[in-house]
């Protein structure tokens, strides 16, 4: 007997799990604000897309980034539109997603070195926005020092997706076999 | 085996990775309009039997579904005439809408928005789902309207065959109640797993009795809950303590 | 259970009945607007502010809730804002267009999801060529919240998370085990739901509908709003 064509099956499968890391990634940081544990601080919306990143491919997994922020900020104000916060965060995300995925999925690196990968992008997306800025509203001062600011400001953050995104990531495969497998299979 | 049946099984057989065999060599059939209650302990492969029935699981053996055979190119086919109401109805209701949900079906079929809303409406009148709830998001709705929202997603496309996983979960009484009244009403063929023997009761003459993953009994339903040594012996009962 | 995490605020006012393609084509202008408004003279701000506050009035949205939603942004905006005055004239020049069109275009926002169903305009997105794509996506993430919502609620550890009192500790250990949790469940759940959408028909793309005609009326009152918001931003520039 024949099973389902797999290729529509796991489309409908990532679109699926996509929307409910997705999901996380708009619960996360409500919970985390009723605890007051600060957005910035703790990036609570990185780390289900970071999950993500690890678990789908890539288009998806930067859409899934592209896509929370900005449906946050329109669904609970924050992170905010204007200013705008929400856009690059989107474009963090996307970038930060991809490569997680990427480096992860198609280029098959250790998860330690997809993760670390995906950090480092994820700075790069900060530092080219932090002299995008300075350009434009012709602020004088190095927008390095912001970028150095923010990533010393979050790095609970950093180690909690460093400790925490590679478990999510064995639990979900030993959930889900077939996604560990479609891995090794490529 | 007689594939004029609404559903016809031989041989079915399937194990999950890296886990022992789910289901062997199963083969039974119903006929049009019968209504049969799969009956078995938690465990026993109910579940899983139905997910290979609608190909979402690749088992060995064979599926009729109304003369046509489960294979490749015939999976939309078989899946239009076999329909699955998962346990969890939560988890068949992923549109924005009820309304969305249940013209999905018709939608992805081709058919045109008039013609799906009109088949839509069919269908929640056909399960005793109020107009008014068309419009609601799922989460809006109780356990019982969920149950019957995701009944109307499935039966717009007009199966032959209803196959039911664990449908009174959740239900309180008066919703179990309700829910029988309304599978009592449909035309399909139906295939109620349960462990629920009093819902399987009020619906279904015949009875089929999965063990570990095999089919051990098709008997009369009515004998098989007067024997209660039987009952013992499949797991369906335990043994009274007094 | 209802969402309690959007914006949305019930009502019946006419810019709640507008159609969401109107609101989005008269937002278009106004952001333009925004653009294009010069930061001195800032009369043409001030006139934009004035048509958003007719906005709130005519929704019925109310003082207190607007400076509720908005206050949230103080520190986003007013931090920079008082940081540029201790700098250059540009840099000064910058903290108050940054100030200034950030309230502006979170004003606008504002007015728009505390109108709108989050529903209504993704169900619109998941029409749309190209962004149709992302539009299913934002749905299916919106219909995994309310799920997961419904699975928080359910999970012992989140009502030890909610304990006042609770020690760090527990904190910490409680919304971790909860989020790997959710997680697996997650995984395991959407597992089911891809297989849904293929026993219904799911081909590679969710079934599109054509939607409704947008009315005449609510075109031209979407295009009117647009057009006088581009006026007034631009104005003091043909002066």
């Amino acid at each position: 007997m024949s099973k389902v064509r797999p290729d529509t099956l796991s489309k409908a499968r990532e679109l699926s799990l996509a929307g409910l890391l997705g999901a996380l990634g708009l619960l996360l940081p409500i919970g985390f604000h009723a605890l007051g544990w600060g957005g910035k601080i703790f990036l609570p919306m990185h780390l289900p897309i970071l999950v993500g990143g690890f678990l789908l491919n890539a288009s998806i997994a930067g859409s899934l980034g592209l896509i929370v922020p900005l449906l946050s900020a329109v669904l609970t104000g924050m992170p905010p539109l204007a200013p705008p916060v929400a856009p690059l965060m989107a474009i963090e995300l996307l970038i930060k997603g991809s490569v997680a995925s990427f480096a992860y999925r198609r280029l098959r690196l250790p998860l330690a070195a997809a993760l670390l990968l995906a950090l480092i992008s994820d700075w790069l997306v900060l530092a080219l926005a932090a002299f995008g800025l300075a350009e434009f509203f012709r602020i004088e001062d190095s927008p390095l020092i912001y970028v150095g600011g923010a990533i010393a400001l979050s790095w609970p953050g950093t180690v909690l997706q460093a400790a925490i995104a590679p478990l999510a990531v064995r639990v979900i495969e030993q959930r889900v076999p077939r996604l560990a497998e479609a891995r090794r299979r490529r | 085996m007689a594939v004029t049946s609404a559903l016809s099984i031989e041989n079915l057989s399937y194990s999950y990775p890296n886990a022992g065999t789910a289901i062997e060599n199963v083969s039974f059939s119903i006929a049009s309009g019968e209504r049969v209650a799969l009956l078995g302990a938690n465990g026993a492969g109910k579940s899983t039997l139905l997910w290979c029935l609608v190909g979402v699981l690749p088992a060995q053996g064979r599926v009729w579904v109304g003369g046509t055979l489960l294979g490749h190119g015939t999976e939309r086919e078989i899946r239009r005439n076999l329909a699955l109401a998962f346990s969890e109805p939560d988890d068949q209701l992923f549109m924005l809408t009820v309304e969305r949900d249940v013209t999905f079906g018709p939608l992805a079929a081709g058919d045109d928005l008039e013609t799906a809303n009109e088949k839509a409406l069919r269908a929640a009148a056909e399960v005793g789902l109020r107009t008014e709830l068309m419009q609601r998001p799922p989460h809006e709705l109780s356990s019982g309207e969920k149950r019957r929202a995701a009944l109307a997603a499935i039966l717009v496309s007009g199966p032959k065959v209803l196959a039911l996983d664990e449908p009174t979960n959740s239900l309180d009484a008066p919703g179990r109640q309700a829910l029988a009244e309304t599978l009592a009403g449909l035309d399909c063929a139906q295939l109620i797993a349960t462990h629920d023997l009093g819902f399987a009761s009020q619906l279904c003459t015949r009875a089929l009795v999965m063990v570990e993953g095999r089919l051990v009994d098709d008997t009369d339903l009515s004998d098989l809950l007067a024997d209660r040594e039987r009952l013992i012996q499949y797991g369906l009962a335990t043994e009274s303590r007094a | 259970m209802t969402s309690s995490v959007d914006l949305y605020v019930r009502g019946n006012s006419p810019l709640h009945r507008l159609d969401v393609r109107a609101k989005v084509i008269a937002l278009t202008g106004f952001l333009i607007a925004t653009i294009l408004a010069p930061t001195r003279p800032i009369w043409p701000s001030v006139a934009l502010f004035v048509m958003l506050g007719i906005g709130i009035a005519v929704a019925h949205l109310g003082l207190e809730l607007v400076v509720k939603r908005l206050g949230g942004l103080t520190l986003v905006i007013g931090v920079p804002f008082l940081l540029s005055r201790f700098g250059s004239l540009p840099t000064q020049l910058a903290g108050e267009m940054f100030a200034l069109k950030s309230l502006l275009v979170a004003s606008a926002f504002l007015l728009l999801t505390s109108t709108t169903r989050a529903e209504t305009v993704l169900d619109l997105a998941v029409r749309v060529p190209v962004v149709g794509g992302l539009g299913a996506l934002a749905a299916f993430i919106l219909r995994g919240m309310h799920v997961l919502i419904g699975e928080v609620m359910r999970t012992n550890r989140s009502w030890a998370l909610r304990a006042p009192g609770a020690s760090l500790k527990v904190k910490v250990s409680g919304l971790t085990s909860a989020s790997i949790s959710l997680l697996g469940r997650a995984a395991a759940r959407s597992e089911r739901v891809g297989a849904a959408m293929v026993l219904r028909g799911f081909d590679g793309a969710l079934p599109v509908s054509v939607a409704d005609p947008l009315p005449r009326h609510h075109l031209a009152a979407g295009f009117a709003i647009a057009i006088v918001s581009l006026l007034v931003g631009s104005i003091s520039r043909w002066l």
